[in-house]
């Protein structure tokens, strides 16, 4: 399937990288060319520079056809700006974002955004290595 | 009233201060920025507050849950929206209104329900539509969170309305033709046998994403298929 993904950070490179080896068409999208370093040289994907509150770099990246988007830049309210416009202006099916602000992933998950918490997965995760026998 | 204003920028910073001199109001202004924040609350003393208006735990310690208005004006869309979100849908805010930056998003903050959207692009052209030929249909107000809005535009000669009757014209769909001012300055309730005519000034309830449409019936030379 056609998936974009916003933010070529740790997280989203090496999920491209993953998605692409399963054989899903993916687009990255960052305003940092630097950016894309991070991912392998054998990525069959698409780089984008650009940023993904901007309708026509989405559309560029193919948004109309994808059935899945992926907020992963730092900026939370950035995600959930672009992750809406997905959702809302191109009707994208599954949309996925990060939110850091564990409060505010709960308002956007009860609006019909697939949201995550990498600060309440850090703190289990933690939690976890610390009570570990 | 409690309203807590986002932003202290330039309009925030404004906006607080004609608050604040109006009797009755109690005003917050939140910046993210601390040292822009000190700066001000030397000036306007505690009605600045360091803090991020996106984020629920701060908001808490600002009483959002009683606030009656959140404004989002800070330079960035996304914050500006997550803020009337968080305020509405957490806060259970009565009214969030929101400054759009960039115009292409106030489609998107109409959608998710926010209240009322301020755009500079949006207030100059209004100012400035009734002076340039092209825009020739003028939005006067937008009816609350309908997407319908109310515009004002003059029948052209030679257009496809001129000289028909209204039932005889294909309008987009919920449109309201309400007020056909005629140009001896004779209002009329108009009907679907009422004749539109050069001239006319005609008032009209649409659905913004039908404001071509209308213009190219009523205010623009008929372009034969």
């Amino acid at each position: 399937m056609h998936i974009v993904i916003m933010g070529c950070g740790r997280v989203g490179s090496t999920l491209a990288s993953r998605l692409d080896h399963e054989g899903h068409e993916v687009v990255v999208i960052d305003t940092d060319p630097y950016a894309f370093r991070r991912l392998p040289s054998d990525f069959r994907g698409e780089k984008l520079v650009g940023s993904g509150v901007d309708e026509h770099v989405l559309e560029s990246a193919g948004i109309r056809r994808a059935e899945a988007f992926l907020s992963l830049t730092q900026g939370d309210n950035r995600n959930l700006l672009a992750a809406q416009i997905a959702k809302h202006i191109f009707n994208v099916r599954a949309v996925v974002v990060r939110v850091y602000d564990p409060f505010r992933g709960e308002i956007f998950a009860n609006l019909g955004l697939r949201t995550f918490s990498p600060t309440n997965i850090g703190a289990d995760m933690a939690y976890d290595a610390l009570t570990r026998e | 009233m409690y309203i807590i204003v986002v932003g202290a920028g330039t309009v925030g910073y404004g906006l607080a201060l004609e608050l604040q001199s109006m009797s009755d109001h109690e005003v917050v202004l939140i910046d993210r920025d601390r040292a822009r924040a000190a700066e001000l609350r030397e000036e306007l003393g505690e009605m600045v507050v360091h803090g991020d208006g996106t984020e629920v735990v701060f908001l808490e310690t600002v009483g959002a849950r009683r606030a009656d208005l959140v404004i989002a004006v800070t330079g960035d869309d996304g914050a500006n929206l997550v803020a009337c979100q968080v305020a509405k849908h957490w806060f259970k805010v009565a009214r969030a209104v929101a400054r759009v930056n960039n115009p292409r998003n106030e489609r998107l903050f109409r959608l998710l329900g926010i209240d009322s959207t301020v755009s500079a692009t949006g207030a100059i052209m209004a100012q400035i539509e009734v002076d340039l030929p092209e825009h020739t249909l003028i939005p006067l107000m937008r009816l609350h969170g309908s997407g319908l809005q109310l515009v004002d535009l003059h029948v052209l000669e030679g257009s496809q309305a001129d000289g028909r009757t209204i039932r005889s014209l294909t309008l987009p769909p919920s449109t309201i033709i309400s007020l056909v001012v005629r140009i001896t300055g004779e209002p009329e309730v108009p009907n679907g046998d009422t004749v539109l005519r050069a001239g006319d000034e005609v008032i009209a309830v649409i659905l913004q994403e039908s404001e071509p449409a209308l213009r190219s019936l009523i205010a623009a030379p008929h372009q034969a298929e």
